[in-house]
């Protein structure tokens, strides 16, 4: 058999990491450093299984936190971006990764019906550029500050957008 | 210099799907380059908000035809999240091995194309004779080539045929076999290696920031494979490595999808001997309640997401699902940029496109 | 006075269409040559390299070693300008409508369309959703149907025969059509 390439390619070095106490869970780690640093914005704690940590956000903190969360929190990755629209409210879920502690925190913000807007991300994780797109063309959730906010998947001279729930097919 | 841009598509015979890649050229090397997707939009989420939960299952084979076993499989792993409902052990292990032999005829598939692209037929002609062995495993299995509709909530829907074991394991034995063949021909060609090694590198940063996952993202040293790292199914209590390789240019994205079905055919021989008797197939209870599910499996091209939102009711109110293609064909940019137009072939094919999933 | 080129190019129309499509001796070469010719068409049947969803995969497998449609002369060409036949293998969204009929237009005479697949004959499991076409055959005229989903390689291979079998049924000549 050929040799084959092993490498342990752990992102490990050269982040600036928040200091952990002695014998802390890295899930109670990711909660006490976001309680300190919102908090009252940031509510709700669950943790849905091992691994899988579920919060509460105000959608005016949501840049900052994310900030943190990549830059001292070690989440190296934006899974993905959902947007579900319930009868007074619409909720933008964010699903990030922390690929060394082996983490997935699940993020949720809400919105007003008639102001469907939040802060774009894509300046810190680069991977969330489309994935804003396709709310924005599906949904129609707008995200300021979003380098090219244009339809991705329908034409380009679309005027509905499908996925809302009095649009019928 | 004479700069323009060049739209390559929707039909090409290089996008394996259907796909615009605008790219902006200065003689032969290459500037700037934006793909266009959206050729394929079947309105898939909005469809199975009026579909009940089972009648979607065929439809999640659809999403993505190369490796459509795992879609179905990650939609039954999402439900069963929502549901909180127990896997059967004996279909757990079906399931694995099942979608192990996927996976090597996904890549197989990938392959393929991929050494059709590059002028080597020969590569073509051997991987579409190898990847009927496992198709007609699964056939056995299911019943269809490539839409299988296979997984049920909680179980599967048949059990193995007689004789199963035995023809795996001999199809493992072919393959390994097969393998050592393949790695002979392709490294040993020159023109091959020299139209892969250090073309389209992607940094580790890179990689990470811009959301690519899958073995694009072990080639560039990144040791993070779902099945190892946030087990589901019975992943846990298999003994297998995740392959990676450290450049993050062609040559090292080649390498780790052949080492992956080495990977797999040891999954495969361990799954099928330590099967557990038993129920592969339960009751699922027909309203799911208020809540929300998620499942996340690691895809042969990245890791696929599914979110799905139930309301009391037989239908979902909100199916999410994250293409791992969608977010790779985005971080394209990256990796052609100082290239010229012949390696943009080398390069996308390296990705391993299937648009189906990227459209929805 | 000289010849403008106009004039020459209008001698060349009426000169060449009266003797070749109008007259007897187009017909008499027709009548000649038509059995060979087509003879010649159905037996080497091009497709197009244009691969929509999974019935793709069946198409590109029927050229693989197993199910060998070169038998029957059927090989993939990557531009429309050189191709008999355009086969659509999946469903139509309404952003590919224009580029599908473009390259319908690009083909040359004398051309078929196979319709593989449910999702191009009607629209298959996604008949409902607001951005698929409920069949190609809405903008495109369609001459071979195959049921399937998806339709399997033996079933595109027993297509090709029916479509070689059609065309010589319907046996006409170059020149004047007849």
């Amino acid at each position: 058999m050929a040799e084959r390439g092993k490498s342990t390619g752990r992102p490990e070095e050269g982040l600036e990491r928040a200091p952990s106490r002695i014998g802390e869970d890295p899930e109670e780690r990711v909660i006490r450093a976001l309680l300190d640093g919102f908090p009252n914005t940031v509510t709700d704690f669950k943790k849905l299984r091992k691994g899988v940590l579920r919060a509460k956000i105000e959608r005016r903190e949501l840049y900052k936190a994310c900030k943190l969360l990549k830059d001292s929190l070690g989440f190296e990755h934006l899974s993905m971006i959902s947007a579900v629209e319930y009868d007074s409210r619409f909720e933008l879920v964010y699903h990030i990764v922390s690929y060394q502690e082996r983490l997935l925190l699940e993020l949720v913000t809400t919105t007003p019906k008639d102001d469907p807007s939040v802060d774009s991300i894509s300046s810190i994780w680069g991977g969330a550029n489309w994935q804003e797109r396709e709310s924005y063309d599906l949904m129609g959730i707008k995200f300021n500050n979003h380098p090219k906010l244009e339809r991705i998947l329908l034409p380009k001279d679309y005027v509905y957008h499908p996925l809302r729930k009095d649009f019928k097919g | 210099m004479a700069e323009m841009w060049i739209n390559m598509g929707p039909q090409h015979p290089m996008t394996h799907g259907l796909w615009n890649l605008r790219i902006k050229v200065d003689g032969e090397t290459i500037i700037d380059a934006e793909p266009e997707v959206g050729y394929l939009h079947r309105g898939i989420e909005k469809l199975c908000e009026g579909k009940t939960y089972t009648q979607i299952i065929p439809i999640a084979d659809r999403l993505c035809y190369g490796a459509s076993l795992s879609w179905s499989h990650l939609y039954c792993v999402a439900v069963e999240d929502l549901l909180g409902l127990e896997v059967l052990p004996r279909a757990e292990y079906i399931r694995v091995a099942a979608l192990e032999m996927q996976r090597i005829a996904s890549h197989l598939m990938w392959l393929a194309a991929y050494a059709a692209d590059l002028g080597a037929m020969i590569g073509f002609i051997y991987s579409m004779r190898d990847r009927e062995v496992f198709i007609d495993l699964l056939q056995a299995l299911s019943g269809s080539r490539i839409t299988y509709n296979f997984p049920r909530f909680g179980g599967v829907a048949h059990d193995i045929p007689p004789n199963f074991e035995r023809d795996s394991l001999r199809a493992c034995d072919y393959m390994e076999k097969r393998l050592k063949e393949y790695e002979d021909l392709y490294e040993g060609s020159k023109v091959f290696m020299l139209r892969n090694e250090g073309v389209g590198l992607l940094k580790k940063e890179d990689a990470m920031n811009l959301g690519v996952t899958g073995p694009s993202l072990r080639a560039s040293g990144v040791r993070y494979d779902l099945r190892k790292d946030m087990p589901y199914s019975v992943y846990q209590e298999l003994d297998f490595e995740p392959a990676t390789h450290k450049d993050g240019d062609c040559y090292a994205r080649f390498k780790v999808r052949m080492d992956e079905m080495y990977e797999s055919c040891k999954i495969i021989r361990q799954a099928v001997t330590k099967m557990p008797k038993g129920k592969w197939r339960t009751l699922a209870p027909r309203n799911a309640p208020e809540g929300t599910g998620l499942g996340r499996v690691e895809d042969p091209r990245g890791e696929g997401v599914m979110y799905v939102v139930g309301d009391g009711t037989d239908r979902p109110y909100r199916l999410k699902i994250r293409s791992p293609i969608f977010v790779t064909v985005s971080a394209a940019p990256k990796m052609l940029i100082g290239y010229k137009i012949a390696d943009v072939v080398a390069i996308m094919g390296g990705l391993d496109m299937c648009i189906g999933e990227s459209d929805r | 006075m000289a010849l403008r080129s106009k004039d020459f190019l209008k001698w060349c129309d009426e000169v060449l269409e009266g003797i070749l499509r109008k007259s007897p001796v187009g017909s008499g070469i027709d009548y000649v040559t038509k059995d060979f010719f087509n003879w010649a068409t159905r037996n080497s049947l091009y497709y197009l390299h244009f691969g929509i969803m999974c019935c793709a995969l069946e198409m590109a497998v029927a050229s693989a070693p197993r199910f060998d449609a070169q038998r029957m002369g059927v090989i993939a060409r990557s531009t429309p300008r050189q191709v008999d036949i355009l086969i659509v293998n999946g469903p139509v969204s309404k952003k590919l409508k224009p580029a599908l009929r473009r390259l319908y237009d690009q083909m040359p005479e004398p051309k078929w369309v196979i319709a593989m697949g449910e999702c191009a004959i009607s629209g298959g499991p996604f008949y409902n959703s607001y951005s698929v076409v409920p069949g190609v055959d809405q903008f495109i005229p369609v001459d071979i149907y195959i049921p399937g989903c998806p339709a399997r390689p033996e079933a595109l291979i027993d297509a090709f025969i029916k479509l070689q079998k059609m065309i010589k049924d319907n046996k006409k000549g170059l020149l004047t059509g007849k």
